[in-house]
């Protein structure tokens, strides 16, 4: 019962918080139908901005700490961060009317790391009080690489495995189809693009034209905005004393600016919502319970860091919050690239629309009364 | 006097707007001119102004001069061939009468 109670009175008081509240309101104005736009680039502006604060806070607190503690829960992050994308490929790729590829690119998604989901986690925590290793925002890309390295990984050998089996099928069907009629003669066009489009096919039918190269996929994800960003603050808070401007303007600029981000959030969860109910329903069935699912194998986890090595209570929280959060800013364009055969609308619409908002309005508050009740902090 | 030329135009995804541009380099093109684009297809409404925070909802637009009609049919067929099947786009030729550009009429003019 302690642990519901606190649950409770957490729960309460993150909906009131600036995080949530602004995330809400969001949504409600969007579905409002208010016309309030904020500018795209404010938006890459804002998130350059708090994740290059996240990196200064990591890379000042790098500094000062044993790097060996923050072996293991790196090492959970990695794990975490694959056992997501099988979780997907399992789960919700058996469910029907879900396909395959999608699954995996969601599972992808969900594994990687929401960089405003991780800033609205380390403002509770301090709204809070609660103690945690400053660099524990460091572990972002830990978890973020990984997955959506395996998800394109396994969504490109399943595709191949697929297209092997079907090449044999389809020599016997082509002969079949070429003796057939163009059915579509009042579509002027079709006539004789399917022509060229087939002498091109073709002639580029290379043999391992299909095969996944990892490294183009990790060196994307590190170009990316947001983890570039936060990996030069890192750099920047380890090698240089950058202690000035972070206190003068990155900090104090952090709440305010993600409060913003939050807004931005809300709008678009709520206008992804109507493309996610054009995909199948399991996918809102998967991105409610999935954020549960991850944060608390990350819990797990991180709570064997803590017996082990000492990694602290609010450590744990941060790792099973970045666990529970799904990439909404450099992920989906990795996947997008990466398995360009996935269905955005499902994927992006899962994570940005029921994905996220579980993780940052119900999953913060519970893991932190999950953490309370067990660690007592 | 103008030279004629082909304008091929291909609206498609922002996500390839470097791969796009290398394909166009290396079918010879001598340049091109991209802006950033919206509308609505058959994968919806895309780049209408709703709040995002990552690029998979924005579109470009390159518009490519060529001298002959071949070149501008390469591109195209690369890039449709490549991607069409999996993002959004749509290539299609005008004709062009270029009037003034050094890189396509030469330095003496059209």
């Amino acid at each position: 019962m302690d642990f519901v109670s606190l649950f409770v009175k957490d729960f309460i008081l993150q909906l009131q918080s600036p995080t949530l509240a602004f995330l809400i309101g969001g949504m409600i104005i969007a579905a409002l139908g208010s016309e309030l736009v904020i500018p795209e680039s404010i938006c890459t502006i804002i998130v350059f901005m708090l994740l290059t604060k996240i990196g200064l806070t990591g890379g000042i607190a790098i500094r000062n700490s044993n790097l060996l503690d923050m072996v293991l829960p790196m090492i959970s992050a990695i794990i975490i961060g694959i056992i997501v994308v099988f979780i997907a490929r399992y789960t919700l790729a058996k469910l029907p009317n879900v396909k395959v590829v999608d699954a995996i690119a969601t599972g992808g998604l969900f594994g990687a790391v929401s960089g405003s989901t991780m800033a609205a986690g380390l403002t509770v925590l301090e709204e809070q009080n609660i103690q945690y290793e400053a660099w524990a925002g460091a572990l972002y890309p830990f978890m973020d690489i990984p997955a959506l390295v395996t998800a394109i990984v396994i969504a490109n050998i399943y595709l191949n495995k697929k297209k092997k089996k079907s090449v044999a099928a389809q020599s016997i069907k082509e002969e079949s189809l070429s003796k057939q009629p163009v059915a579509a003669g009042d579509y002027p066009a079709q006539q004789d693009y399917p022509s060229t489009r087939q002498e091109y096919r073709s002639q580029q039918q290379d043999p391992d034209d299909n095969r996944v190269k990892v490294w183009p996929i990790i060196q994307e994800s590190l170009q990316g905005s947001a983890l570039s960003a936060m990996l030069l603050g890192l750099a920047l808070g380890i090698l240089t004393k950058p202690e000035t401007v972070y206190e003068g303007f990155y900090d104090p600029a952090f709440r305010g600016l993600l409060s913003i981000l939050m807004l931005v959030m809300g709008i678009e969860a709520w206008s992804r919502l109507g493309e996610l109910r054009k995909v199948a329903q399991w996918y809102i069935v998967y991105s409610v319970v999935a954020p549960f699912l991850h944060g608390c194998i990350a819990f797990g986890l991180g709570l064997i860091a803590h017996y082990t090595v000492g990694f602290s209570m609010g450590g744990v929280v941060i790792l099973a919050v970045i666990a529970s959060s799904s990439s909404d800013i450099s992920g989906p364009p990795t996947l997008r690239a990466g398995i360009p055969s996935a269905n955005p609308s499902s994927y992006i619409g899962a994570s940005t629309a029921v994905g996220t908002p579980i993780a940052i309005g119900v999953c913060i508050p519970f893991f932190i009364g999950l953490a309370q009740a067990i660690g007592g902090i | 006097m103008a030279k004629q030329a082909n304008k091929l135009v291909i609206v498609t995804e922002k996500v390839l707007l470097k791969k796009v541009a290398k394909i166009i380099d290396e079918c010879g093109a001598k340049g091109y001119t991209v802006m950033q684009s919206g509308g609505k297809g058959s994968r919806n409404v895309r780049s209408s102004g709703q709040p995002s925070s990552s690029d998979t909802e924005a579109n470009v637009k390159f518009e490519i001069l060529t001298e002959n009609r071949e070149m501008a049919e390469d591109i195209a067929d690369k890039v449709a061939l490549k991607y069409f099947n999996n993002y959004a786009g749509i290539a299609y030729i005008c004709s062009a009468e270029v009037l003034y550009g050094q890189s396509f009429c030469g330095p003496d003019g059209c």
